[in-house]
């Protein structure tokens, strides 16, 4: 039973070296580095579906409007002269807040229906950027000022994926401390059995609340750095779109285990990057024929889902399984 | 097996360095070495590479593959009668479908790996607006992009040009020629709930104030919205005799055929976005007598002179489908390109092509487009639009540029 996952551990590497070898070989350097500044800050996201929807067994389709919150918390801050370092903790502890009300229906609704709360949630909050004109300047957007702290900015893209990686690697940090802890063990027996759950003094809402506060919290982070990366924050940047991503993200990467934002991060945002170095050396026709990334990039998330139904990372068993 | 369970000693973020994801990183820090720059980016003793970042897959996909069809259509005949100065003109199209995300990436792509020399056409105002401050950082020109956002030509930056006006603009004449013509004392307006949406209200507001007359209503819907029976019958209630429509095709026709199914036979002025022969092949007899803002006549075979009849049998050969107005937009702003790259000499730089872009001043062209105009302290081109109305199924110009 030892030589197998050892055999696995290094296919995977030697597979992983050799995409990343030949995206290398492919792009340039600052383009790579751009390129895990968003990967990494779309893992941060992907770590808040896995939370709520992999750990607490809870559907969320409004995950976007959370990315919203934090997006617009930052922004409007840095506009007002905040230090976006100062003003990342704000976008955080909104973006928690955000995730909280989100969750009050979890405490009469459950299933499908509490799923479809969460997607009422995140049309009125893009309802909201857009009425509130005076804060969002509604749909004309906000441009973003790059992050940066005492004269120090994160204009290139190697700062940009510097940034992203410590924020990735304290969200790692704090999601493992949570699953490990009796937090984490209360989500998974809420995901298992409620009922039983609840015979076990567990309060099923309080569970679910304190979810998708914490997912909540790393959407605001994801969506403050998500801001400053682009540059430029409106309104239909958040909308249902984003959060069905993410949650195929989740999906894609392993929603059981912390390690699946990561793959399902690089499969939403580098495969369609690396695709296109592939479509520079086909015929004309096909390579310009409309839709082809979307093609390519279904027929990926299709192919991991056959050849690996539980997500790139699903086999894995981390202190949640 | 667990898929992060590779530690070092007691280390807690031992999945950190987990084999696979330790790799990446391993290889990607490893892979730091210098861009090779260029004194003139994408400029070779063979060719100049231009790149373009369009929706092939997104929302507004139905806009971006013809325009970039025009555009290579454009650069293909150049290459083919020898390039410009002996270089050979390439086209390097991105497909960011909309989405900033990709657009930052697809620039960042363009202007290390291509080493583009300047922007075309990048579509879709979010992506412009995400782009357009690495573009202009990384010292290429940004030209002609595809969004009404008024920071594409303004403040005044070396960098920055544009060809298409606000909707803000066009609209502004447009209500102001239509009440002008004293048919209309309650003007409507039904507008998409997004930034499109808005400036078109500015626009009309505009008018309408400068014709002393006010909106008697107005109503919005959202972006994807195929129902607007609600919104016809609350303009209806209104006694709207006029309903500017802020929409794009679908909503064109939907909003056309919702009042005539009333029997409500009010006129209904649309934007350029809805100015499509889309709008009539799918509206049909409904969207008879709808009047609609032309920037760029759309190019049909019937009424063609023999210049645009030869352009659209090119066309057809090349692409296999009839042109549309958005294909020829991409043509003449690939030409526009050229036309400056051509007067900006065989030493062709970023500063020399910019001097003449400054200075070019086109006449009218065989699609019966405006005459462009840039200066050192105007990048935008054009302000004016036309008036156009489906007549016996088909868009037929109706008035000159409005002023």
């Amino acid at each position: 039973m030892t030589a197998s996952p050892i055999r696995s551990a290094v296919g995977t590497t030697i597979a992983v070296a050799a995409v990343a070898a030949i995206a290398l070989g492919a792009f340039g350097v600052q383009q790579m580095l751009g390129q895990l500044a968003f990967v990494a800050t779309y893992a941060i996201a992907g770590l808040g579906v896995i939370l709520i929807v992999g750990q607490s067994g809870q559907i969320s389709l409004g995950q976007g409007a959370l990315l919203a919150v934090g997006a617009y918390v930052q922004t409007y801050l840095c506009l007002r002269g905040w230090p976006a370092l100062l003003a990342l903790p704000l976008a955080l502890v909104l973006g928690g807040a955000g995730g909280w009300f989100a969750s009050l229906p979890a405490r009469r609704l459950g299933g499908l229906y509490f799923g479809m709360s969460t997607l009422a949630f995140a049309l009125i909050v893009e309802e909201v950027l857009v009425r509130w004109e005076s804060v969002t300047r509604g749909s004309a957007g906000l441009a973003v000022p790059a992050f940066g702290a005492g004269g120090w900015t994160a204009g290139s893209p190697e700062r940009q994926a510097l940034v992203s990686l410590v924020a990735l690697a304290a969200a790692f940090w704090c999601c493992r401390r949570l699953l490990a802890s009796r937090i984490g063990r209360a989500w998974r027996a809420v995901r298992d059995d409620e009922v039983a759950a609840a015979a076990c003094g567990i309060d099923p809402a309080e569970t679910k609340t304190r979810a998708f506060v914490a997912g909540g919290a790393l959407s605001g982070l994801a969506g403050a750095l998500y801001a400053h990366w682009i540059g430029f924050v409106s309104p239909e940047q958040f909308g249902l779109q984003l959060s069905f991503e993410l949650l195929i993200l989740a999906f894609v990467g392993g929603v059981r285990s912390l390690a699946g934002a990561l793959w399902g991060a690089i499969v939403i945002v580098a495969i369609p990057q690396l695709l296109s170095p592939v479509r520079d050396l086909l015929p004309a026709g096909l390579a310009n024929a409309a839709g082809f990334d979307a093609i390519a990039l279904g027929a990926v998330i299709v192919a991991v889902i056959l050849f690996r139904p539980q997500g790139i990372a699903g086999r894995g068993a981390g202190p949640g399984d | 097996m667990r898929a992060f369970s590779f530690t070092i000693a007691s280390a807690r973020l031992g999945w950190l360095l987990s084999r696979p994801f330790a790799s990446c990183l391993v290889v990607l820090a490893l892979s730091v070495t210098p861009a090779a720059t260029a004194a003139a980016p994408g400029v070779s003793a063979t060719e100049i590479v231009v790149g373009s970042i369009q929706d092939l897959s997104g929302p507004i996909a139905m806009l971006g593959a013809p325009v970039r069809d025009g555009m290579l259509m454009r650069f293909d005949e150049i290459n083919a009668s020898g390039g410009i100065h002996g270089r050979k003109l390439r086209l390097a199209v991105e497909d960011a479908a909309y989405d900033p995300k990709k657009a930052v990436l697809a620039a960042r792509k363009l202007i290390e790996r291509d080493d583009v020399f300047a922007f075309l056409a990048n579509m879709g105002t979010p992506v412009v607006m995400a782009t357009m401050p690495l573009i202009i950082e990384a010292g290429r020109p940004h030209l002609f992009p595809f969004s009404p956002h008024e920071s594409t030509y303004t403040p005044l930056e070396a960098l920055k040009f544009q060809m298409f006006a606000p909707y803000q603009d066009y609209m502004n004449a447009a209500t102001r020629h239509m009440l002008a013509s004293g048919r209309y004392a309650r003007p409507c307006l039904l507008y998409q709930d997004d930034d499109y949406g808005l400036e078109v209200m500015k626009g009309v507001e505009a008018g309408l104030a400068a014709s002393g007359a006010s909106l008697a209503g107005r109503t919005s819907y959202k972006r994807g919205a195929t129902d607007l029976s609600s919104q016809i019958a609350r303009l209806r209630a209104a006694e709207c005799d006029l309903v500017v429509l802020a929409t794009v095709v679908r909503e064109t026709v939907a909003a056309m055929a919702e009042a005539r199914k009333l029997g409500w036979n009010v006129d209904m002025l649309v934007t350029a976005s809805g100015y499509s022969a889309q709008t009539h092949e799918l509206g049909g007899a409904a969207v008879e007598g709808l009047y609609g803002v032309a920037v760029l006549p759309h190019p049909y075979a019937e009424t063609a002179s023999p210049e645009l009849a030869a352009w659209i049998g090119r066309y057809r050969a090349r692409f296999g489908v009839a042109p549309n107005v958005w294909g020829a937009m991409g043509y003449t702003i690939a030409d526009l390109f050229a036309q400056a790259a051509t007067r900006a000499g065989p030493e062709l730089t970023v500063e020399g092509f910019v001097a003449v872009l400054e200075n070019l001043h086109t006449g009218r062209d065989f699609f019966g487009g405006p005459a462009y105009r840039f200066s050192a302290q105007d990048h935008l081109g054009n302000r004016q639009g036309r008036l156009a109305q489906v007549r016996g199924g088909r868009w037929e110009i109706i008035s000159d540029y409005l002023e």
